[in-house]
């Protein structure tokens, strides 16, 4: 999870209240959001008497956790005196790491407001190995769907790929269609966050309209939310 | 007199720089262009500094000196140099490039001989030296009062003073106690007169113009010049002229068009990145394809630190032209792959033949006469770029700015502008 967000920002502000914990960033050149939630029961423990922000450095933050093994318990416990946050990666040993919050972001980010005339539910593999064949041959996929089927094209200097995934595939579970909608996305975004989000969630839903941001939500247990927005090329002939 | 001085480019012994730059195709082609005097460049290269005490004759009293195979050549050089400085500021990493003038050979080797503690002087012909920009100024100062010394191409974002990557917010930071010895700045090709203007720290300084070429073609060569108006060329005088920063003696700077300057937007090369500052702090800097900082252009970095709107003229300033080269003008026209092309010399020098240099060709040719001996359209073309109305597709990141001489044609070699294409989520809140 931590992943998926340190793939569009280094630094971020987590808003924590007694219900659970969000957050919400853009990538610094507001290409991409990631919109997160993880209500309290998705913790084994969550404890928060008020509401409180906290701001960290993701990439920092992500190398403590990954030294957590599979079946170790990691505790996060922020001190508001001292400022830091505490780490904590229990297993066949304790280790606790600390560090420090930085000055939290005030201003909320807003979402982008959009009209959806597609929707598609996908597993997150079939998609992943998509975006992958695309991202051989070029740096943007222009992504088409009609009623019947999603097309992915690519072209590149030199080669290109047409990627199709029939509506009740094992790949594609769903398509609701209002219109034949298409728009370019640049792979390098949509290959990371596919990849990264996919090791959260087995379920995608994607939905966009003709040149226009792409939200591509990635299904999570109990209740919790990983959403990521990314603004559209616009080709020119 | 009228002199057209080009006081910055580079000899073979300068890395990525043509094997014919010697004093006599330096000398020719200066002559086609309408230039009457050029820096020798790279003095501080022993094997340069050889050629050119062979193939150059001193014109007595006057600190210049003519091509000794051709006595009567109208071309003066004046001994000069570029070189690198790497150092340390305040924990940052800083790598500036200068502009030596020298009043004779003699006096250039003995800046050789206090700079070659600094560096090895016969790698490249622009040497990198070890050593701060204050020490290079009174090293070069001490040898004589009259060198002169001015920070180069002064925005490029690589190796310049006030570079994006590795320069400074001010001269006086960058040159300390030596500031007192600096008088002029060069503005490279990315930056004209207008835009330095913007910088009210700027006003005591003569602003230059100079081609950093590394090749003889005229469509390099003297691409930025300075023009003067002497009662006798000589060394001296030039100094005195740009030292004064005298505007009855120093009349204007031959500018291109700033956008055709390599580095005028911020931009990526590899990526097909190209933005106005506008769009570059929308985008918080970071290139939307490959997700690294973007390589900041001059515009971006004037716009950081000019205290003026744009638009204002300092009351002593000193006058430009925009002019661009003719090749690249006759190029545009002929829709032609390169200047260097049979069709564009051939209409070049039919240009030449009749007016006699290329400037003369750029800022006096009437347009009936050019229209007799060439396409109409070349002649149009050349007198809409002498009144400014021709648009470039800016320059970014190593990339040069496109000619479009009439809106209804395509640049010659179309860029994929992706970043533009790239849109913004903010776009859509």
């Amino acid at each position: 999870m931590i992943t998926s967000i340190s793939i569009l920002v280094d630094e971020a502000t987590y808003d924590i209240t007694p219900d659970g914990m969000k957050l919400r960033a853009m990538d610094p050149s507001r290409v991409a959001m990631v919109d997160f939630e993880w209500p309290k029961t998705v913790f084994d423990e969550y404890a928060c008497d008020a509401p409180t922000k906290m701001c960290l450095n993701i990439t920092e933050l992500l190398k403590l956790l990954k030294r957590a093994g599979k079946d170790e318990a990691v505790e996060l416990s922020l001190d508001e005196k001292t400022g830091r946050l505490q780490v904590t990666i229990s297993g066949k040993y304790t280790r606790t790491f600390n560090m420090p919050t930085l000055e939290a972001a005030e201003e909320e980010v807003p979402t982008p407001k959009l009209a959806f005339n597609a929707k598609i539910k996908a597993t997150t593999q079939g998609l992943r190995e998509a975006i992958e064949d695309a991202a051989l041959v070029s740096d943007h996929v222009r992504i088409e769907v009609d009623p019947e089927k999603l097309v992915l094209h690519a072209t590149g200097d030199l080669m290109g790929a047409n990627i199709e995934l029939k509506k009740g595939s094992d790949a594609l579970l769903d398509l609701e269609v209002k219109e034949t909608v298409k728009a370019t996305f640049s792979l390098s975004y949509l290959n990371e966050i596919i990849k990264t989000a996919a090791a959260t969630s087995d379920i995608a839903t994607l939905e966009f309209s003709t040149d226009m941001p792409i939200k591509l939500d990635f299904q999570q247990p109990k209740e919790g939310k990983l959403t990521f927005y990314l603004a559209p090329r616009i080709e020119v002939e | 007199m009228r002199v057209i001085a080009d006081l910055h480019m580079h000899s073979r012994f300068s890395r990525a720089t043509s094997e014919k730059m010697n004093i006599e195709e330096i000398a020719r082609f200066a002559k086609i262009k309408g230039l009457t005097l050029v820096g020798t460049g790279d003095f501080s290269h022993p094997k340069w500094l050889k050629d050119i005490t062979q193939d150059l004759a001193e014109v007595e009293n006057t600190g210049l000196y003519k091509p000794a195979s051709d006595p009567e050549s109208p071309i003066r050089f004046m001994i000069t140099n570029e070189v690198s400085t790497i150092f340390t500021h305040e924990g940052s990493s800083k790598k500036i490039h200068h502009v030596i003038l020298s009043p004779n050979l003699e006096i250039a080797a003995q800046i050789n001989d206090r700079l070659e503690k600094y560096g090895n002087l016969s790698i490249d012909g622009r040497p990198t030296l070890n050593i701060t920009a204050p020490q290079l100024v009174e090293e070069v100062m001490q040898v004589s009062p009259e060198n002169e010394v001015f920070p180069a191409h002064a925005w490029t974002p690589w190796f310049s003073i006030f570079g994006a990557f590795s320069g400074f917010d001010h001269v006086e930071d960058c040159y300390q106690d030596m500031t007192q010895y600096i008088h002029a700045l060069e503005t490279g090709l990315s930056s004209d007169p207008p835009m330095n203007w913007r910088l009210s720290a700027l006003d005591k300084y003569t602003l230059v113009s100079n081609s950093d070429s590394h090749s003889s073609w005229p469509w390099r060569l003297g691409r930025e010049a300075n023009v003067f108006e002497l009662e006798k060329l000589t060394y001296t005088e030039i100094l005195d002229a740009i030292r004064q920063k005298d505007s009855r003696r120093f009349k204007f700077t031959i500018e291109t068009d700033p956008a055709y300057g390599k580095y005028h937007w911020t931009g990526h090369r590899d990526c097909h990145v190209s933005m106005s500052p506008q769009e570059a702090i929308k985008f918080g800097n970071i290139c939307p394809v490959c997700r690294r900082r973007l390589t900041k252009g001059v515009e971006q970095r004037v716009e950081e630190l000019a205290d003026r709107p744009s638009g204002f003229r300092p009351a002593n300033a000193i006058g430009y032209m925009h002019l661009l080269p003719l090749s690249e003008i006759i190029q545009t026209v002929l829709g032609a792959a390169s200047p260097s092309v049979q069709s564009v010399w051939g209409v070049y020098n039919r240009l030449i033949a009749e007016f006699g240099d290329e400037y003369s060709v750029l800022i006096d040719a009437p347009l009936d006469k050019m229209a007799k001996i060439v396409d109409a359209r070349v002649a149009e073309a050349i007198i809409r770029v002498r009144k400014g109305e021709v648009r470039i597709t800016p320059g970014y990141d190593g990339v040069y700015g496109q000619l479009v001489l009439f809106e209804n044609t395509q640049p010659q070699k179309q860029e994929k502008q992706l970043a533009r294409q790239q849109k913004n989520l903010t776009d859509f809140m």
